[in-house]
């Protein structure tokens, strides 16, 4: 019963200027739930978006049932048993349940759709995962769980063999959580396999059979989930259930190893911070995410906020940047209470912040490396209103040598950089602002080790200028690295406050931002 | 039964039937009789007959177009090609085609130009209020050219007009036709593939395409339903003038997409109903017949008529927010 | 490198591909025929053209930020029966002008803040405002006492519109300057930067403290200020304020804007495009009338340009691709 339903074989894959996967080979046992982990940037996304078709790999093979697998694209994947529960949910809000699992599998009469026992077995299988779904619900009004187990249903009603659920737990409650969870331990049954994408190290031991840890683009180990240290299983005999008894502090630090490696912290020189000069602080901040954010940014002060994706770094920038409403709490700057509604009015108290999303929310990729350049501050090459371009030219060609980008000439569009490129010319947008606090959210994703590093320099370099940086990340060297003081999110929340240059427990920090107890 | 259920059943009832529905339902029936008391001819079976008349091109027209709109697209030249397809018409029967074959013929030409908007947005993918703006000015000049730009109206046979003006059981035939092809629509938007792939396109495009609908050979059967729609609302129209009118329907698109917006279909689409629509077109011409009745002037109506456009957008807006 | 060389020369390719469209449909008709490349027609020709060029200029502007104004043709009708009530019955003919050219740019400030502020889509609002505009036109030549404000009108009405500037007609000059105003605006002015950067990408815009509701209201104003410019001029050229003008008017726009490589989508577009795209329509028309081409024919024509001209750029680009 042990086979492999999956087989993956040296795969590699490569974008431009950077190697997302470096010759990853694992097996996949038929009816386990296989959990592949891994901090953000270690590949899995990759290696999902490969196995759903969504993207081509460079080199390797995959293997499906003992079948060459080669999915031209996630339809195709589909046909092929692989089916994806993808984050942004693939059903449609303006139909109902039955129409959503129907979809594009109508028997019909005379172009009328009609009833067949197909129907009856959708249901059989909807009401075996959760009995409060009706058939005939709007599933615009279920919740995201619920909508997951639309999707599970259509899964497996097109006799898919693996499904592929990439953090299905991100946006679903505790309740709905556990619910989710029955579901996929009867998936088992229904010769159903789960490859099972999580940040939640505790869930992986709930309900994983096989765990695969995945850094830097290699596969790191993959190991069955009972041979972690702290993880017992018992079958009883008589009524053949297994019981599995965990001990999350220790086989979760195992696994928090295996994840991190060696976190090497050889770039951070601690300086001295003048803790009298506050240049910015936030008292109680609350809103649809964050609850109670209060802390003190000193001027000169590199401060690093670490934690999950989810767990309102994104949001704490945007609060302070004037993009996201505040329900409650005080923002002061240099000692003053201020309201700031619109990024605009952040930009005129030289605040400024790189975007989380480069290419939406950084770039206007259709304009060119001059014109992104300049955007944010119009007024440092134009006056009343006019531009003056030979002064833009040179200033773009000044930031262009001065952040090393590589590039034809300032005229070149941004669509056609790397996105190491790409993001030093969001940098070089908003230095051309003249911050003196930058807010910068995951300022090195995506982007090649060499410009990771120019990155992390100018920061530095900035720092000295007594510039005040935040530092949002979700990659823990990132921030160990750069930052004077770390603080740790889990949930919307201030976990912990870390001054750096001391030895840290790297395990113990990991622990606390994936919801362990500080 | 006592309080309980009924106020159960009341709650049932209003939850099938969207609130945008109801309100543009209470508006037209706040309408009717405003006018009513204001003016003693407006509601006679005579005028009623004549407002059903009238709004029928809109709503035979609007049928279609709503299904499109729902996934997503929109179409400009319905105006142009019922001009078309009126002018087709009249040619035919004057050179002495038997009149059903005219018709047949007037479809056909919308079915051709229904082909030609598919091939753009589908084929060559260029975006549908462009693509079908060309369509317009194809359909509009050919219209033109075929009739030398003057009116058809020469050695026209006899039973020319009874396709417009003909009755059964007191009621005209265009409003048999309208009526037939209201239910249609709502028969094939509620049970078959179309209606229910057109909420599918419009939702969620991807999901849409994931699923294995083939989003292009769709929305070209869209187009292709209003082709032959609007051929038909060509003849029908034809037919009432009397006459092949090569000038006929400029802005007729707009009437269109006016009474589908008030409706409750949003230019995004997923969402939007054919009896809605209805409603929306009847609202347009009930005002517009009321206030010719009251002797107001026709201008203030195309006042009105932008008015009520932007007002149903906000409502719309609102009740989505709640 | 060398791929990026190869790129750029395609890219120019297209650039100048409809240039060289205009140039050999010049040719084309020089050639076919002797009336064409004279004096008195190629007049003609621009004197029909300026009135799109000068209301596409700002359109075009507006469509680079990725928006849209389906009101143009009203407005145009509105302002020019205002221009002709006002100057009969109130103000001279120069106060008048100004008052009709506010009163349009009233109307395309009301656009600006339905779809900023209301968040209404371009298309609805500007529909709204289109069916409103042409209503009050009507109602203006109501209140004059007929159909057209034809008589009466200060003997000044139709220098506007008239005048000759040497051989050339005042109204080609007021294109050109316009189409130099709108290149200025275009290439070298915060404004024309922040509607290219807001049609590339609204929300890196905004993030990048770009005050995006202000300069879409800006455009808005700006395109019903042209508009109300050309019916003041049109009606000035007509001798009479007529309500009916300007039909159909918004389309003609909007095939010379999206014809000069305009996207419908945003962020890419010329004002200069957009006037050979003007120019393209307006030299095809006139040159099929020459040659005794039913005008009907036109008609048809500017539809088969229209979609042609885009599915060839779409092939250029996907071939780029």
């Amino acid at each position: 019963m042990e086979e492999n339903i999956i087989t993956i074989n040296n795969i590699g894959k490569e974008y431009p200027g950077v190697q997302a996967l470096k010759d990853v080979s694992f097996d996949i046992k038929r009816n386990t739930v296989h959990c592949i982990v891994g901090e953000n940037g270690a590949g899995k996304s990759t290696l999902i978006k490969i196995l759903a078709g969504a993207q081509q790999r460079s080199r390797g093979e995959i293997e499906l049932n003992g079948i060459p697998y080669n999915p031209k694209n996630t339809r195709h994947a589909m046909n092929s048993g692989m089916s994806v529960l993808f984050q942004e949910l693939n059903v449609i809000d303006q139909l109902t349940v039955e129409e959503n699992l129907t979809l594009g599998m109508e028997k019909l009469r005379f172009g009328f759709i009609r009833k067949t026992e197909h129907q009856d077995r959708l249901q059989e299988i909807l009401f075996s995962m959760d009995k409060t779904i009706k058939l005939n619900h709007k599933v615009s009004d279920l919740s995201v769980a619920q909508k997951q187990v639309i999707e599970i249903t259509k899964a497996i009603a097109t006799d898919s063999k693996v499904i592929i659920m990439d953090e299905p737990t991100a946006a679903i409650t505790e309740g709905e959580i556990a619910k989710l969870f029955a579901v996929i331990k009867d998936l088992r049954k229904q010769d159903v396999t789960v490859i099972y994408i999580s940040h939640r190290l505790n869930e992986i031991f709930e309900i994983g059979d096989y765990v695969t840890v995945m850094r830097d683009g290699c596969m790191i180990e993959t190991r069955a989930i009972t041979e972690f240290d702290g993880c017992t299983e018992k079958i009883d005999t008589g009524t053949g259930v297994v019981e599995r008894t965990v001990n999350e502090e220790t086989a979760c630090k195992a696994l928090i190893r295996m994840m991190l490696g060696e976190v090497v912290v050889t770039r951070y020189t601690p300086k001295e911070i003048d803790k009298t000069k506050v240049a910015l602080s936030l008292k109680n901040i609350s809103n649809h995410k964050l609850k109670n954010i209060s802390f003190d940014l000193y001027k000169g002060e590199t401060l690093g906020f670490y934690g999950l994706v989810g767990s309102g770094k994104s949001e704490i920038a945007r609060a302070i940047y004037g993009v996201d409403d505040i329900s409650n709490g005080e923002i002061m700057l240099n000692g003053k209470p201020i309201n700031l509604k619109s990024p605009d009015k952040a930009i005129s108290e030289s605040i400024s912040m790189v975007p989380e999303e480069r290419r939406t929310e950084g770039l206007c990729t259709m304009l060119n490396i001059r014109e992104n350049i300049t955007l944010m501050n119009m007024s440092s090459v134009s006056s009343r209103g006019v531009i003056n371009k030979s002064k833009e030219r040179e200033l773009s060609t000044d930031y262009i040598s001065k952040l090393q980008i590589a590039c034809r000439d300032g005229n070149q569009k941004t669509a056609l950089l790397s996105g190491g490129n790409q993001q030093k010319v969001v940098l070089a947008k908003c230095l051309n602002s003249n911050p003196s606090i930058f807010l910068l959210d995951e300022p090195s994703r995506g982007v090649d080790v060499g410009a990771k590093e120019e990155i992390h320099n100018i920061i530095r370099e900035l720092a000295k200028k007594g510039v005040s940086s935040i530092v949002f990340s979700s990659e823990l060297p990132e921030v160990m690295n750069l930052c004077d003081r770390i603080i740790l999110l889990y949930e919307g929340e201030i976990r912990e406050v870390l001054v750096n240059g001391q030895n840290h427990d790297f395990e113990n920090i990991l622990h606390i931002v994936t919801g362990g107890s500080v | 039964m006592n309080v309980k259920t009924v106020d159960a059943c009341m709650q049932k009832i209003t939850k099938k039937i969207p609130a945008q529905l109801l309100i543009i339902t209470g508006i037209l029936v706040l309408l009717l009789i405003i006018f009513s008391f204001f003016s003693s001819r407006f509601i006679s079976s005579r005028n009623l007959l004549n407002i059903l008349r009238q709004s029928s091109f809109i709503i035979m027209t609007g049928c279609a177009v709503t299904i499109l709109m729902i996934s997503g697209n929109i179409d400009l030249s319905v105006g142009s090609v019922a001009a078309l397809s009126g002018v087709t018409m009249a040619l035919l029967a004057q050179s002495g085609v038997p009149l059903p074959i005219a018709v047949m013929g007037a479809v056909g030409i919308g079915l051709l130009a229904g082909g030609l908007n598919a091939l753009v947005v589908s084929i060559f993918e260029i975006p549908p209020f462009i693509g079908t703006l060309g369509t317009m000015f194809i359909c509009r000049g050919i219209a033109l050219i075929l009739t030398d730009g003057f009116t058809v109206r020469d050695n026209l046979p006899s039973n020319y007009k009874l396709l417009g003006h003909g009755e059964l059981f007191g009621i005209p035939f265009p409003i048999w036709i309208m009526l037939s092809i209201i239910i249609i629509s709502v028969v094939l938007q509620k049970k078959s593939v179309i209606g229910k792939y057109s909420i599918a396109i419009g939702g969620n495009k991807l999901a849409a395409e994931l699923s294995g609908i083939n989003v292009k050979k769709m929305v070209s059967i869209f187009y292709l339903i209003i082709g032959g729609v609007v051929g038909l609302t060509g003849a029908v129209q034809s037919s009432i003038l009397g006459v092949g009118e090569p000038n006929i329907g400029n802005g007729f698109e707009f009437d269109v997409i006016i009474a589908i917006i008030l409706g409750g279909t949003t230019l995004d689409g997923g969402e939007g109903s054919v009896i809605g629509m209805v409603i929306g077109a009847l609202i347009v011409m009930v005002i517009g017949n009321g206030l010719n009745l009251l002797g107001v002037l026709t201008f203030y109506q195309s006042i009105l008529k932008g008015a009520i456009l932007v007002a149903a957008v906000l409502l719309d807006q609102r009740m989505r927010k709640q | 490198m060398m791929n990026l060389s190869k790129m750029s020369f395609k890219l120019n390719i297209q650039k100048y591909l409809m240039l060289c469209v205009l140039l050999l449909v010049i040719i084309a008709f020089s050639l076919l025929t002797p009336k064409f490349f004279t004096y008195v027609n190629l007049r003609n020709v621009m004197l029909q053209v300026s009135l799109i060029v000068i209301t596409g200029s700002a359109v075009t502007l507006l469509m680079i930020s990725g928006h849209f104004d389906l009101s143009v043709g009203s407005v145009i009708a509105f302002a020019g029966i205002m221009h002709a009530y006002i100057s009969k019955h109130i103000a001279p003919t120069t106060v008048s002008i100004i008052i009709a050219i506010c009163l349009g740019g009233l109307i395309g400030f009301l656009n600006g803040l339905m779809v900023t502020k209301l968040k209404i889509t371009p298309i609805i609002a500007t529909l709204g405002t289109m069916y409103a505009a042409r209503g009050l036109a009507f109602i203006v030549a109501r209140a004059d006492g007929g159909a057209n404000i034809t008589s009466g009108l200060p003997l000044n009405f139709e220098n506007f519109g008239r005048k000759m500037i040497g051989p050339v007609p005042f109204p080609i000059i007021l294109m050109i300057v316009v189409v130099i105003i709108f290149y200025y605006i275009q290439t070298k002015t915060n404004l024309g930067r922040y509607a290219y950067s807001i049609g590339a990408n609204e929300n890196t815009s905004y993030l990048s403290g770009v005050k995006v509701e202000r300069w879409i209201i800006l455009l808005y104003l700006l395109v019903g200020l042209f508009a109300a410019f050309c019916g003041t001029i049109l009606v000035s050229r007509l001798g009479s304020g007529v309500p009916t003008i300007g039909v159909g008017f918004e389309f003609d726009v909007i095939i010379a804007v999206v014809l000069g490589g305009t996207l419908i989508s945003g962020g890419e577009g010329s004002v200069l495009g957009m006037v050979i795209g003007a120019l393209i329509v307006g030299f095809v028309a006139n040159g099929l009338n020459l040659l005794d081409v039913q005008s009907f024919y036109q008609t048809v024509i500017k539809g088969c340009i229209l979609l042609g001209s885009i599915i060839l750029e779409r092939g250029l680009k996907k071939k780029l691709v």
